[in-house]
């Protein structure tokens, strides 16, 4: 991996620890509790960010994979995968503690409702997309296959933002972005914004290291391929 | 004096019956109820954090084991 890649990230990676522990003081020790739903409204601090994280990456997908489409530069399908890889994990987090938080607040733990169904299957489209990748012979086909699935994936997130709007949805309406300002507490406001930063970080931090594996795997491949070298077990392209 | 114990027993009836009722039609919040809920909250907030700590740090050992195997590969 390239010494600037792994530096990047180092720095990056200790800052979002540090946003981390910042949040952690503030959702354990400083920020008010909610009225109606007690202590645990707190699931919030962690719920949000992950959800801003995930669409994000989604997002990072979608641009990368519409401009691979374009420019076939293997870069942006690389940063593609490093993408999709996050934005599963942290719309896996969204999906387990989103139920935790429902089962007190709305005395059920799922609910066929928009915005729940709508990141549903938001999280399988990019199932879909790893699986598209590798279930074909020709893996420059599979690489456009997947891209074309991450770009249109990225299409249902739009959706689960408006859908508490347009539909019946047991979701509360936004608190943040809304065109009138948010309408949180200051002090729930910041610990939201310092969850967002502590979460953006982090994963821009495993972003590039997962960005630099990528890069490893394909040249390992490409040496594999020449005959230098023997596939280790593990190591797919 | 028959009539006065059964008036008593009947009494004493409606009154050891009487929080139950009320409970019964909502009236009085049962203090175990609140308590259990407000323990489920704290319960339900520590596995919420939990679960995204594990992942997040499940990612970083994952990707950190896959980087160690792909550099020695490269090395060899």
């Amino acid at each position: 991996m390239s010494p600037k890649i792994r530096w990047s990230g180092a720095v990056l990676g200790f800052l979002g620890v540090a946003l981390v522990l910042v949040v952690h003081w503030q959702v354990f020790f400083w920020v008010s509790t909610e009225r109606t739903m007690g202590v645990v409204q707190r699931i919030f601090y962690v719920h949000v960010p992950s959800a801003w994280v995930g669409f994000m990456a989604f997002g990072i997908v979608a641009i990368c994979s519409a401009v691979y489409l374009w420019l076939k530069d293997e870069r942006l399908d690389m940063a593609a995968v490093a993408a999709a890889e996050g934005g599963m994990l942290f719309t896996a987090v969204v999906l387990l503690t989103g139920p935790l938080w429902a089962r007190v607040a709305w005395g059920t733990w799922w609910t066929w409702e928009p915005r729940l169904t709508l990141t549903l299957l938001l999280w399988f489209i990019y199932l879909g997309y790893f699986l598209v990748r590798s279930s074909t012979e020709n893996p420059e086909r599979g690489k456009r296959f997947a891209a074309v699935v991450g770009i249109v994936g990225a299409l249902d997130i739009p959706l689960i933002h408006v859908s508490v709007q347009y539909f019946r949805s047991l979701h509360p309406e936004p608190v943040v972005m809304k065109p009138e300002g948010p309408s949180l507490p200051g002090d729930m406001l910041t610990t939201l914004f310092t969850g967002l930063a502590a979460f953006t970080v982090l994963f821009f931090a495993f972003f590039l290291f997962r960005y630099g594996l990528e890069r490893m795997k394909r040249a390992l491949v490409h040496r594999q391929l020449a005959g230098d070298a023997p596939l280790p077990e593990g190591v797919a392209s | 004096m028959k009539k006065i114990t059964w008036s008593f027993l009947v009494l004493a009836l409606l009154v050891a019956l009487l929080p139950e009722v009320v409970q019964a039609q909502g009236g009085l919040p049962d203090p175990n109820a609140l308590a259990n809920q407000n323990l489920r909250g704290y319960t339900h907030m520590f596995i919420a954090y939990s679960i995204a700590w594990v992942v997040v740090f499940g990612w970083a050992v994952s990707i950190a084991r896959r980087l160690g195997r792909v550099e020695k590969a490269l090395k060899e």
